[in-house]
C-alpha cells in the first residue's frame, strides 16, 4: 500500500542531472503533502519577485500521502509554481495515472529546476531517470506527444504528463496534460514550456505497505462502503459534472455573457443535445476510481467533428457557451477538445473570449484587431478560430494569451469593467449571486478566482452539503439564507481549511461530496503512518497550509485590494431569470472580508497574518 | 385540489415514485407549497433544491396553483 516514500525527487535541467533527497518526518507531520508540502517548499526556495518563466522559478509535482489506486479519489497529482498569470501562488490538481505511479516510482515530490537548453522529456523508470531528446515533439498535439512517447519508450503501461503547444508558447493559461485531464488553471503549462520541459513519463512497480496494516484495513473498507452506498457518487457516475449546468442556470449560479447574468436559461436545452449527440459513457481518470464522473463524448459529423475523447466537463462546456452565449454544443465540445489538444485551460480561454466580445461590442477591439472576424456573442464559428490563434499566440490570440489582466491594460482603461478576474485569474462557471459564500471564496483564494479553495459555495448555501464541517462549528447551512451575507466570511475561513486537505492528502475532492470526512481521512492517515490524527489535528495543518501560502502571496505584494471582488460579479443580472432579484446583489463585500480576516487572525486593515496566529501555527 | 406537472431532473429522478413523469400530472390539496410538493415526492430536506415555477424561481413557501409546471433541482454536485 501507500505511505510515505519520504523521497523527493530534484531535477536540474540546467545540468541534466538529478538527485534524490530524503524529507524530515518534522516537515511531513506538520504539512503532510501535496500543496501543503510543496507551499513550504516554495516559501523557502523561492526568491520573492522572481520572473515566474525564469529558470529561477520551481514546478513541483506533489503526491500526497493518501494519493494511491486503491484509495477512492487516489489518482491525483498536484502542480505547484509561482503563477505567470496571477504571479502568485500557483497550484492546479489533475486527476489520472500519474500520482499514484510516481508513487509507486518510490517519490513523493518532484522538482523541477532551471532550464534545458534544449526539449527534453524525462522518463522515470523506478530510480532510473532519462532526459531524452523532445525536439521531435514539438508542436504536436498532446495525444500525439503521448503516443509518440509510449511507442519509443515501447511501454504501453506508463503514466505522461506533456505540455501542448500552449505551454511551449508560453501561454499564461497553459496547462499540463494527462491524457484528456488537465492541471488547467494558473499557467503551469508555461512555467514547465519556459524550462523547455515537453513531458514527464513514469512508471514504477513498487508497493509500499501502511505501519498499520489491520488498521488500515478497516479504513479503506469503511471508506470503499461509504462511496459504494453514496447517492452523490451515484450521480456523479451517471450525469457526470455537466449533469448540474441545468440546476446551476435555474440557481442563478451560471454565469453568462461575461457575467452580466447569473443565469441564460438555456442550459437545459443544452444538456438535453448533449444527452441525445454527444454522451457514449461515463469514464474514470484513474485505474479504478469508484466514482468515475468522467464523460466519454464525440460531435458525430460536421465541422466541430471530434473523435470519441472524455470532455463535456461542467466548468469547459460552460465557458463555451454561457460564458459566450454560445447555443451550439458542437461548437462548445469541439473547442474544448481543441483547448486540451493544445494544452490551454478551458475555464480562461471561455473567459478570454467572452472578455474579447464584450470588448469588441464597444469598439475597444476594432475590426482589425480582431483579425478580422466577427466576435458578435454567439459567434460558435469562431470559438476553435480563437483557442488555436490564443495557443499558438497568433493575432489577436497574442494578446489574450496573456490572461485578463494583461489584455485589458494593453487595450486601456476602459476594458477593466470587461475583466473579470480575481488576483490575475479569470473567473469560472459558478455565480455568487446564487449564495454569498463563494464571494468570500473568490476574493480570498490563494491562487485567484477559483471556485474549489475550498469547495463551491453553492453547495453549501444550497444546504445540500456540509461535508461534515457541521461536527468543527460550522452552521448548518439549512438555518441559513443563501442570500445571507452576514456569517459567511466566518464560515468560509472554516471550510477553506477543512477543506483544502483533500489538496493536501492527494486525493480527489469529490470524494468529500461523496461522503468521505476528515475523520475518515484521518484515520485512513493514521493507519498509514502510524501518527494518531484526528479531523480536528487536520484542520489545524489545513490552516497552516492556508497560513503558508497566504506568506507566500504577502511577500509578492498581496494587500487587502487584491482581495476584492470585480464590481459587476455582485452585482443585479442585467437580464434572465434573477434580473430584478435584489438578493442576488452582493451588499456588504467589505464587511464579510472584515469578518474573514478576524476569522483568520489577519490585520483587518493590511490582510498580513498577524505575529500571535503565526506563532500559534508554528510559523513564526 | 389543483393539478400540476412536474419536471424532476438529473439525481431526483428517482423520487418521482412513477408519479410525475414528464408531462404526467399531479393533483394535491389546495395550498400546498413547494416544501409540500418535495415533502410528497419525499425528496429529502437535505437535497438543497431550486424550484421553478412556470420557469420563474420561487421559494419553497410558494403556494401551487392549477396548471402549474414544475420544475426541480438539486446540485449533484461539483465541477
Amino acid at each position: 500500500m501507500n505511505k510515505y516514500s519520504n523521497t523527493q525527487l530534484r531535477i536540474s535541467l540546467d545540468t541534466a542531472s538529478h538527485k534524490t533527497e530524503r524529507i524530515n518526518d518534522k516537515i511531513l507531520k506538520d504539512y503532510l503533502g501535496g500543496v501543503g508540502y510543496a507551499a513550504q517548499l516554495l516559501y523557502r526556495e523561492l526568491e520573492p519577485g522572481i520572473d515566474p518563466l525564469s529558470p529561477a522559478n520551481k514546478l513541483v509535482f506533489a503526491t500526497g500521502p493518501l494519493t494511491s489506486y486503491r484509495i477512492p479519489g487516489g489518482g491525483s497529482i498536484q502542480l505547484c509554481f509561482k503563477s505567470p498569470l496571477t504571479k502568485v501562488w500557483g497550484e492546479s490538481r489533475c486527476g489520472g495515472d500519474f500520482g499514484p505511479d510516481l508513487k509507486r516510482a518510490g517519490y513523493d515530490y518532484i522538482i523541477i529546476e532551471g532550464r534545458s537548453p534544449e526539449p527534453v522529456y524525462l522518463f522515470i523508470n523506478d530510480d532510473e531517470i532519462q532526459f531524452k531528446d523532445a525536439r521531435h515533439l514539438v508542436g504536436k498535439t498532446v495525444s500525439e506527444r503521448t503516443r509518440i512517447i509510449k511507442e519509443e519508450l515501447n511501454e504501453s503501461n506508463i503514466s505522461i504528463m506533456c505540455i501542448g503547444i500552449g505551454g511551449e508558447k508560453l501561454v499564461n493559461i497553459a496547462c499540463v496534460m494527462f491524457e484528456d485531464r488537465a492541471a488547467g488553471r494558473g499557467g503551469a503549462g508555461a512555467v514547465m514550456g519556459s524550462k523547455n520541459l515537453i513531458a514527464i513519463a513514469v512508471k514504477g512497480a513498487g508497493n509500499p505497505q501502511p505501519q498499520n496494516k489491520e488498521g488500515f484495513a478497516v479504513a479503506l473498507k469503511e471508506a470503499r462502503r461509504i462511496v459504494k452506498e453514496s447517492e452523490t457518487a451515484s450521480g456523479f457516475r451517471q450525469f457526470g459534472t455537466i449533469g448540474d449546468m441545468a440546476g446551476n442556470d435555474a440557481a442563478g449560479d451560471w454565469p453568462t455573457k461575461n457575467w452580466q447574468s447569473n443565469n441564460w436559461g438555456k442550459a437545459e436545452e443544452l444538456y438535453d443535445h448533449y444527452l441525445a449527440n454527444n454522451f457514449v459513457k461515463n469514464s474514470a481518470c484513474y485505474k479504478g476510481c469508484p466514482v468515475a464522473c468522467g464523460r466519454m463524448v464525440k460531435v458525430d459529423e460536421g465541422e466541430y467533428k471530434t473523435p470519441l475523447h472524455e470532455g463535456a466537463e461542467y466548468e469547459s462546456i460552460s465557458a463555451f457557451t454561457a460564458f459566450v452565449l454560445n447555443e451550439d454544443v458542437d461548437a462548445a465540445i469541439y473547442s474544448t477538445y481543441l483547448c486540451n489538444e493544445l494544452g490551454i485551460d478551458t475555464i480562461s480561454a471561455g473567459a478570454l473570449i467572452a472578455f474579447a466580445m464584450e470588448c469588441y461590442e464597444h469598439k475597444l477591439i476594432s475590426q482589425e484587431e480582431a483579425d478580422n472576424l466577427d466576435l458578435s456573442w454567439g459567434n460558435s464559428q469562431v470559438l476553435p478560430i480563437l483557442v488555436e490563434k490564443i495557443a499558438q499566440r497568433e493575432g489577436l490570440g497574442n494578446l489574450l494569451a496573456d490572461g485578463v489582466v494583461m489584455a485589458a491594460k494593453k487595450i486601456g482603461p476602459q476594458a477593466e469593467e470587461f475583466a473579470v478576474h480575481c488576483k490575475g485569474m479569470e473567473g469560472p462557471a459558478h455565480d455568487p449571486r446564487s449564495g454569498k459564500l463563494l464571494a468570500v471564496t473568490y476574493g480570498t483564494a490563494n491562487r485567484g478566482m477559483c471556485h474549489i479553495h475550498p469547495l463551491e459555495g453553492m453547495a453549501y448555501d444550497s444546504g445540500k452539503m456540509t461535508w461534515d464541517m457541521t461536527s468543527y462549528g460550522v452552521p448548518d447551512p439549512n438555518t441559513l439564507d443563501r442570500w445571507d451575507e452576514k456569517g459567511k466570511g466566518t464560515i468560509t475561513k472554516a471550510l477553506q481549511d477543512g477543506l483544502i486537505m483533500p489538496d493536501v492528502l492527494g486525493v480527489c475532492k469529490f470524494l468529500m461530496y461523496v461522503g468521505l470526512t476528515l475523520e475518515h481521512y484521518a484515520n485512513l492517515l493514521s493507519a498509514l503512518t502510524g501518527w494518531q490524527l484526528t479531523g480536528k489535528d487536520l484542520i489545524k495543518i489545513g490552516e497552516r497550509v492556508s497560513n503558508t501560502q497566504r506568506l507566500f502571496n504577502v511577500r509578492e505584494g498581496i494587500k487587502r485590494k487584491d482581495d476584492l471582488i470585480h464590481q459587476r460579479v455582485g452585482s443585479l443580472p442585467r437580464f434572465g431569470l434573477y434580473h430584478q432579484e435584489e438578493r442576488c446583489v452582493i451588499k456588504d463585500y467589505e464587511g464579510m472580508l472584515e469578518e474573514y480576516y478576524q476569522a483568520r487572525g489577519w490585520d483587518t486593515a493590511t490582510g498580513i497574518p498577524q505575529k500571535h496566529k503565526l506563532i500559534e501555527l508554528g510559523l513564526s | 385540489m389543483v393539478k400540476i406537472k412536474v419536471k424532476l431532473h438529473t439525481i431526483l429522478n428517482k423520487y418521482a415514485k412513477g408519479e410525475a413523469k414528464e408531462g404526467d400530472s399531479i393533483t394535491l390539496s389546495k395550498g400546498t407549497t413547494l416544501k409540500g410538493l418535495a415533502d410528497y415526492l419525499a425528496i429529502p430536506e437535505h437535497m438543497g433544491l431550486i424550484f421553478l415555477v412556470n420557469n420563474l424561481p420561487q421559494d419553497k413557501n410558494y403556494i401551487l396553483s392549477e396548471g402549474d409546471e414544475v420544475k426541480a433541482f438539486s446540485l449533484i454536485c461539483g465541477g
